[in-house]
């Protein structure tokens, strides 16, 4: 089932915006494919019959408050932890170029 | 002062024996003398304590109503929200994140008046078992310097098993209490999902998550849920009752409980565990429990069901560290993309960024049903065992560990410190209280710790349990040498 290598794990790495050095990716490959070959047991379990999600809205999980608009952080507050800010915005590179 | 409970505390200074500011300052220069070999604090709120203790003291004074918690230090996982106080979850990412707004947990103690010492630390994001992850200190456990402290509370329960800290919050997401409680030989409870707000706790693994009090006593345990439990508007996964009466039923008799225990799945409990965990139950006996043997044998599947749903919904809450809002952004980023690439490659740890590159694998297009759904479904069977069990049993008891402390970078493979936890995580899995008592020590004088586990909503009974084991037993008072003395 596990088919993570020393080619695709950078790929991974795309997907959450983790950049894998080169000297990393052995160790890296070799810690999560211990894991992962170590998960697979959960194949073995009888879950017939059962469905997924079935607990999640006994305990509260998935569900919704309406949707009203309540107090929030101040434009201060929330500029508080900005790294970079710029006339009460938060400063990034330029997205759209010309 | 050490040795008083939080509860004895509380109640000189409402009888005015002890001032708040005494209190407070005794406290201070214990962590100043012994906390430089224990490592437990990130952060210390002298002023904000000492001035917090002034009020309290004037309070007092006019007569004017206190809290329930008047006088009592606290420590906080650095992990919760104290609003205007750096949350760093033991990361370089938040070295510099000042939160704002306080944890619910955390504005609950503080109207009760409980003093907040500082914050302490923990495995990065609460990922591990033996604070070793921490990205910005090591932790020493009190009872041996040289192991750790386990994880990922470690910072809290070091800070109390060197009585550093009467009482202070930590999380509990596969064991993260219970675990550390259990090597520190102090006590450590993990209240049923959704009776401790999570509003202001840095989400890992947001179906597991719980907040919850560690303390070296079951009564100081119990004062603090009275406090703690009820609805949060803040978070829609509370219960919507109020909290729980634990002090006045505490002392209830336990005679004729029917504990549970899961014997084939705990058929490899090492020798020295084992023996500890027979005596336990001997004690329980004695005190009038009879004890059947329950079902459990899905609890094999508990720690792969684990890693699956905590680090898929760990790469889910994490995925919000971009270096754009707040953290720390890479100073090395020209482009919008490389502030998110660089600032998490550089913020994150190693463990983090396993867990995440985990969680990001068995929820990606082809493995998601393979491995994430098949983990929901197998958390189902769990749970549906549980209430099986507790149709035959009012308690269940297992150790909380198979061994005692480790040495600080004994366990180098990711699957043996994952399986540290594989009695504490079936609990998170299945949303039930749990707690940690101390229950002896072994010939290298380290403590272990005895689990009750209950059903859902249970979490009195639970509490009952341990304090009648607590009361029967001379391990909650034992206090490491090193520290058992005046600073």
């Amino acid at each position: 089932m596990c088919d993570l290598n020393e080619d695709n794990i950078k790929t991974l790495g795309k997907l959450c915006r983790i950049e894998i050095a080169d000297e990393e990716v052995p160790g890296l490959v070799r810690d999560l494919k211990r894991v992962l070959e170590y998960v697979s047991q959960l194949g073995q379990a009888d879950v017939s019959g059962l469905s997924p999600y079935s607990h999640m809205e006994e305990h509260g999980i998935g569900s919704l408050r309406n949707d009203e608009v309540g107090p929030c952080l101040s434009r201060e507050a929330f500029l508080a932890n900005a790294p970079d800010q710029v006339g009460g915005m938060i400063r990034v590179p330029i997205v759209i170029k010309q | 002062m050490y040795k008083l409970t939080a509860r004895q505390l509380n109640k000189h200074f409402l009888e005015g024996s002890l001032s708040a500011e005494a209190i407070v300052s005794y406290f201070l220069k214990r962590i100043e003398a012994f906390d430089p070999q224990v490592g437990s604090f990130l952060s210390l709120y002298k002023e904000r304590a000492l001035e917090k203790a002034g009020r309290l003291d004037q309070k007092r004074a006019l007569g004017k109503p206190l809290g329930r918690l008047a006088g009592v230090p606290i420590s906080i996982k650095d992990n919760i929200h104290v609003k205007g106080e750096i949350t760093t979850c033991a990361s370089k990412f938040l070295a510099n994140y000042r939160a704002v707004f306080d944890a619910t947990a955390v504005r609950l103690l503080e109207q009760e008046d409980a003093i907040i010492l500082g914050k302490t630390n923990l495995d990065e994001f609460a990922m591990g078992s033996s604070t070793e992850n921490s990205g910005l200190q090591k932790t020493f456990n009190p009872w041996n310097l040289s192991c750790v402290p386990g994880g990922s509370s470690g910072g809290s329960t070091a800070a109390v098993a060197a009585r550093l800290s009467p009482i202070s919050l930590g999380t509990d997401t596969g064991g993260s209490v219970r675990q550390p409680a259990a090597f520190c030989g102090i006590a450590g409870f993990k209240p049923t999902y959704g009776r401790v707000s999570r509003y202001g706790l840095v989400a890992y693994g947001s179906s597991l998550d719980q907040i919850g009090p560690i303390a070296t006593s079951t009564e100081d345990i119990a004062m603090v849920m009275e406090v703690l439990g009820g609805h949060d508007p803040h978070d829609a996964t509370t219960i919507n009752a109020h909290p729980d009466e634990y002090l006045s039923i505490l002392d209830s008799p336990i005679k004729g409980k029917v504990i549970g225990v899961p014997w084939k799945f705990l058929e490899d409990l090492p020798h020295e565990a084992k023996t500890l965990f027979v005596e336990s139950l001997e004690v329980m006996k004695g005190l009038g429990c009879s004890i059947v043997n329950v079902d459990l044998n899905s609890l094999k599947y508990s720690v792969a069901t684990y890693y699956i749903i905590a680090t898929a919904e760990a790469s889910t809450n994490l995925a919000r560290f971009d270096g754009i809002r707040y953290g720390v952004r890479s100073s090395k980023a020209e482009t919008l993309e490389q502030i998110y690439d660089y600032s998490r490659t550089e913020g994150f740890g190693r463990e983090v960024k396993k867990r995440i590159l985990l969680g990001t694998y068995v929820l990606s297009a082809g493995y998601q049903d393979a491995y994430y759904k098949q983990a929901a479904k197998v958390r189902v069977k769990i749970i549906d065992e549980f209430n099986v069990a507790f149709g035959h049993c009012d308690i269940i008891a297992t150790p909380v560990s198979p061994f005692a402390a480790f040495q600080q970078g004994a366990i180098q493979d990711p699957l043996e410190m994952y399986l540290q936890d594989i009695y504490t995580i079936g609990v998170n899995l299945a949303y039930l209280p749990a707690i940690s008592v101390p229950c002896g020590f072994n010939k290298e004088q380290k403590p272990f710790g005895l689990q009750f586990i209950g059903a859902r909503r249970e979490d009195v009974l639970v509490c009952r349990m341990a304090h009648a084991y607590e009361k029967a037993t001379p391990f909650a008072t034992e206090i490491p040498s090193i520290f058992n003395r005046e600073a």
